[in-house]
C-alpha cells in the first residue's frame, strides 16, 4: 500500500493508496483523483467556501458502496476548517468546511470523490445565496430535454429581470442557478419562487416538463426538481467529480454553448472529463463567478 | 456537602467484590437566562416544527430517522435500539491496571466520589494500595443504560471514579501536524525565564467567578432602572514575529 | 457563529499577544438520528416556539431575559452581556503560569485546542515549545457567551491545549462520605497488590471501543440492508401555487417567452 507524505501549506498530510482505481473502467485513480482537484482548486474552492461539506466517500472505488456521513470524521487534522451546525437531535453537529487546498486534498485523500454543499453557508443556514432548479430527466428523456427546459427558463427568468447560470450535473441533468447574495432570503421565498416557476413551465409544456416528483409523472420529461431550495439540501458543487462509470465533471456552461448544442443530438457531448475541465477553466476563467457576487432580489413575493 | 448518592455498585477484579455508592463530585451554579419574545415578553420553549408545514409537532406524532443519503432516511423504532443498551449489572469490573500518568488529561470526562458500603476496611485498604502505587483501574460498568469506562482512583481518603472518554471521540493532537517554524535559543531561553518568574503554586480557591458577580450587578441595576454603560471588546494587536524577541525582553525587564 | 471554530481571539502572556482560535478537541461518538414528522417523513427543526401566537419565533425577535419575579423580566441584549467583561471576551490573558501536575484532575471539565491564526505562527510556536520545555501550564480566564471560564493552557505534542476548570466553589466537599475510620487490613492489602501487578499494562484508550455506537451502528447497518429507505416530501403542486402577483407576473413573463421562441 502506498503512503506518501505531502506538505501543503506548511501542513503535512499522509496521503494513502494512491494507486487504488477509484473508477475501475476508466483506471482513473486516486493519484488522478487528487491531482485533478489540486488542479482545479482555485476554481472550486470559492464555492465549497463556509458551506457544510456532506461526504461521500467512496474508498473501494465508485461502483462500491458509499458511505455518506455530514459530521466532519473525528479523525480529522484539527487544522481542517469546522463550524457548529444546529442539528436537530439537540446537539450541535461540527462539519467541514472546505476552505483551502489542504482541507480539499484531505476530502480526497478519504476518497470523498463527490463534494456535496447546500446553498447556504454554515454561518447563515437558513441564507440562500442562491436558487436552483435541478433539472432531471425521467428516461427516455435525456440532458438535450434538459437543455430546451433550462433554455426556456432562463428566457422566463430573464424576463423577470433575473440572471441565471447553468452547470451540467455531472450525471444525466442540468442546474439552474439564479445568484441572490442577500441576506433578506430564505428558504421559503426560494422554495415558493422556485414552485412556481417549476409549475407554469409544467403547465405550458406538459409534453416535456414535470414539476411533481412522483415516478409515474417523470417518465419522458424533464423534472424541475425545485425542493432542492431547503436547508436540509445539498448540490454538487460545481467543478466537482462525479461517482459514476466515467470520471465526469459538473461543468460550468455558457449559454451560447447551450444553444448550439441544443439541437446538436449528441448527450454524450455535454459531459466534461477532468482533463477537459481543467483546460477549459484556465482558458475562459470561472463561468459561475457571478453566483457568488451578484445580488438579485426575487420579486413579487 | 456532596452530592446524594445517584449509583450503587461493586467493584469487582480478581476475587475483590467491593460495594460502593457514587456521588456527583461537582455542582455548577449559573444565572439562568430565559428566551423572550420580543415585543411582548412571552417566555418562549423549545418545540420541534416541521420544516414544510411550519407547524409544531408533538412527541407522539414524531419518528427517529437515521439519514442514508441527502433526504433519505431510515425509520428507527426507539424499541429496536433499546437492543444496544448494555444489559443491567451492579458491577465496575476493573479490566487492568495503568500507570496514573499514562491518562492523557484529554480522555478525562466527569469525576465521581465513591463511599464506602459496608466493608469500610476493605474500602481503605484499596484507596492505601492504589496510592502506593500510583495505579488506576480502568474499568467498564452500566449505569443508568449507559455503559461507561473509567478510571478508578485514589484521593486521598477516598476512591475516585473519572469516566473516560472513548478514543474516537478524542481529536488527536498529533494530526495537528502545524507548522514547524525555527526558534533561536535566545527566544526559547528567554521565553522560558519569563515563564519561571511568572510561575506561582496552583492555587484554586482564589479564583473567583467575577464575571458572575458583576453580571449580576448589572441584571441588579437594570432592575433598578439604571442605565448600563456598553463597553467594547478590544482586540490585542498580535505580536509581530521580527518584534517577538524585543517583546520578550520587554516581558522579562517587567517582571525581574 | 465564528468563521471558523468556537472562538476567535488573542492569547497573551506579559507582552506577547498571539491570534488564535479555539476548536474542539473532543467530539460526541454518538450516533445522531433526525426527528422527523412520523405521517409524511418531513423533517423537524428544533425552534423556539412562542406559546402565546402559537408559532416559531425567528432568531431577531429573541432576547434574553432574566427573572425577577414570577413573568417579569429585565431584559439583558448581547452588548451588555459583552460589555461585563470586555477585557476577557477577546483576550485570554495568562495572569500565571502553574506546574500542570499541583492541579487535582477534579477541576479539570472541557478540553480544546487552540490554533494559531495568521500572524500567530511564530508567538505560537514559541509559547508551545517553551511550555513544553519548562513544563508548566498557563492560568487564564476568558468569557465565552454567558460564562466565565477558568482556563489552563498547556502544551500537548507540539499544539496548545485548553482546558476549562471548575471553579473551587463548584467542587463538592467530600469529608461526609469519606471513611470515618482509617483501618486498613495489611494482609489484605498485600494480597490486592499482588492482584494489581498481574494486571498491570500500558494505557491504551483504542482498546475499549464505544460498544453501545458499534451495536447501534450494526443494528442499523442490518436494518438498511432490509428495508427501503422513505423519502422526505416534496409538497405537490396541487395545493397553494404561489403569490398572486408572482402568478400573474409569471403568466405574462411566460407569454412573452413563448412568442420569441
Amino acid at each position: 500500500m502506498s503512503r506518501k507524505a505531502v506538505g501543503i501549506a506548511g501542513r503535512r498530510l499522509a496521503l494513502s493508496n494512491l494507486e487504488k482505481d477509484l473508477y475501475p473502467s476508466h483506471g482513473f485513480t486516486k493519484a488522478h483523483i487528487l491531482d485533478y482537484y489540486q488542479r482545479v482548486a482555485r476554481f472550486i474552492l470559492p464555492h465549497l467556501k463556509d458551506r457544510a461539506l456532506t461526504f461521500k466517500r467512496y474508498p473501494e472505488g465508485v461502483d462500491k458502496d458509499f458511505f455518506f456521513e455530514k459530521r466532519c470524521p473525528s479523525h480529522r487534522p484539527s487544522w481542517v476548517p469546522t463550524a457548529e451546525v444546529g442539528r436537530d437531535d439537540a446537539e450541535k453537529m461540527t462539519v467541514c468546511l472546505v476552505n483551502d487546498l489542504e482541507t480539499l486534498i484531505w476530502t480526497q485523500n478519504l476518497a470523498s470523490v463527490e463534494l456535496h454543499v447546500p446553498l447556504a453557508r454554515a454561518g447563515s443556514p437558513e441564507t440562500p445565496d442562491s436558487m436552483v432548479f435541478d433539472l432531471d430527466p425521467g428516461h427516455p428523456a435525456d440532458i438535450l430535454d434538459c437543455t430546451r427546459v433550462a433554455l426556456i427558463l432562463r428566457d422566463l427568468l430573464s424576463e423577470l429581470r433575473l440572471a441565471s447560470c447553468v452547470k451540467t450535473s455531472g450525471k444525466k441533468g442540468l442546474h439552474v442557478y439564479v445568484p441572490l447574495n442577500r441576506e433578506e432570503t430564505t428558504f421559503e421565498d426560494t422554495k415558493k419562487f422556485s414552485k412556481a416557476v417549476a409549475v407554469i413551465m409544467q403547465k405550458n409544456y406538459p409534453e416535456l416538463v414535470t414539476a411533481k416528483m412522483a415516478k409515474e409523472f417523470r417518465k419522458a420529461r424533464v423534472f424541475i426538481n425545485w425542493s432542492q431550495n431547503d436547508s436540509s439540501k445539498t448540490m454538487v458543487c460545481i467543478y466537482s467529480l462525479r461517482a459514476r462509470e466515467k470520471p465526469v465533471v459538473s461543468f460550468p456552461l455558457s449559454w451560447k454553448e447551450l444553444e448550439n448544442s441544443a439541437g446538436a443530438g449528441d448527450p454524450e457531448r455535454l459531459q466534461v472529463m477532468p482533463a477537459e475541465a481543467i483546460s477549459r477553466a484556465e482558458k475562459q476563467g470561472d463561468l459561475f463567478q457571478e453566483l457568488l457576487t451578484k445580488k438579485q432580489r426575487l420579486p413579487y413575493l | 456537602m456532596a452530592g446524594k448518592a445517584i449509583w450503587k455498585g461493586f467493584i469487582n477484579f480478581g476475587d475483590v467484590n467491593l460495594p460502593v455508592k457514587l456521588h456527583t463530585a461537582i455542582r455548577e451554579e449559573r444565572i439562568q437566562f430565559h428566551l423572550l419574545h420580543r415585543r411582548d415578553r412571552v417566555k418562549l420553549r423549545q418545540q420541534m416544527i416541521c420544516a414544510y408545514e411550519d407547524e409544531p409537532v408533538p412527541v407522539e406524532a414524531q419518528v427517529k430517522g437515521f439519514e442514508v443519503e441527502d433526504g433519505k432516511y431510515v425509520i428507527v423504532d426507539p424499541a429496536e435500539l433499546e437492543q444496544a443498551d448494555p444489559e443491567s449489572s451492579r458491577l465496575v469490573e476493573v479490566h487492568e491496571f495503568v500507570k496514573t500518568g499514562q491518562i492523557d488529561t484529554i480522555f478525562l470526562e466527569r469525576v465521581y466520589c465513591l463511599e464506602p458500603d459496608i466493608n469500610i476496611k476493605g474500602y481503605n485498604t484499596l484507596v492505601r494500595a492504589l496510592k502506593e502505587m500510583d495505579v488506576a483501574g480502568i474499568c467498564t460498568w452500566a449505569m443508568r443504560k449507559r455503559s461507561y469506562l473509567g478510571a478508578l482512583q485514589a484521593s486521598g481518603k477516598i476512591l475516585r471514579l473519572t469516566t473516560l472518554r472513548h478514543a474516537d471521540e478524542v481529536i488527536a493532537a498529533k494530526s495537528l501536524e502545524l507548522e514547524k517554524i525555527p526558534l533561536s535559543e535566545k527566544e526559547l531561553k528567554i521565553g522560558a525565564e519569563l515563564i519561571n518568574q511568572l510561575t506561582v503554586p496552583f492555587q484554586p480557591h482564589k479564583f473567583e467567578n467575577e464575571h458572575q458577580k458583576k453580571l449580576q450587578m448589572l441584571i441588579d441595576k437594570k432592575a433598578r432602572g439604571e442605565k448600563v454603560a456598553v463597553l467594547r471588546p478590544r482586540q490585542l494587536k498580535p505580536t509581530a514575529s521580527d518584534k517577538l524577541l524585543q517583546a520578550l525582553e520587554a516581558s522579562l525587564k517587567r517582571v525581574a | 457563529m465564528t468563521e471558523q471554530g468556537i472562538w476567535n481571539g488573542t492569547i497573551s502572556f506579559s507582552l506577547v499577544a498571539i491570534p488564535v482560535h479555539l476548536v474542539k478537541a473532543v467530539d460526541s461518538g454518538r450516533v445522531s438520528f433526525r426527528m422527523l414528522h412520523g405521517k409524511d417523513y418531513s423533517p423537524l427543526h428544533r425552534r423556539m416556539f412562542c406559546p402565546k401566537e402559537e408559532k416559531a419565533v425567528p432568531n431577531d425577535e429573541i432576547i434574553r431575559g432574566y427573572e425577577i419575579a414570577p413573568d417579569k423580566y429585565i431584559l439583558i441584549t448581547d452588548e451588555e452581556l459583552a460589555s461585563v467583561s470586555p477585557e476577557r471576551s477577546r483576550t485570554i490573558e495568562i495572569i500565571e503560569f502553574i506546574d500542570m501536575k499541583e492541579v487535582d484532575p477534579i477541576y479539570f471539565d472541557h478540553p480544546y485546542y487552540l490554533i494559531p491564526s495568521k500572524g500567530g505562527e511564530k508567538a505560537y510556536r514559541l509559547l508551545t515549545e517553551v511550555m513544553r520545555r519548562t513544563n508548566k501550564a498557563g492560568i487564564a480566564k476568558f468569557v465565552l457567551g454567558e460564562r466565565e471560564y477558568l482556563v489552563a493552557v498547556y502544551s500537548t505534542r507540539g499544539t496548545l491545549a485548553l482546558i476549562t476548570l471548575h471553579y473551587s466553589e463548584e467542587i463538592l466537599p467530600d469529608e461526609d462520605i469519606s471513611p470515618k475510620e482509617d483501618l486498613v487490613d495489611a494482609g489484605e492489602k498485600n494480597r490486592l497488590e499482588i492482584n494489581i501487578r498481574k494486571m498491570m499494562a500500558d494505557f491504551n484508550p483504542e482498546k475499549y471501543t464505544d460498544r453501545r455506537r458499534k451495536k447501534i451502528m450494526d443494528i442499523l447497518r442490518k436494518k438498511i440492508k432490509q428495508t427501503a429507505p422513505v423519502e422526505t416530501p416534496h409538497a405537490e403542486g396541487e395545493e397553494a401555487e404561489g403569490p398572486a402577483d408572482l402568478l400573474a407576473a409569471l403568466k405574462e413573463s411566460m407569454l412573452k417567452v413563448k412568442k420569441n421562441r
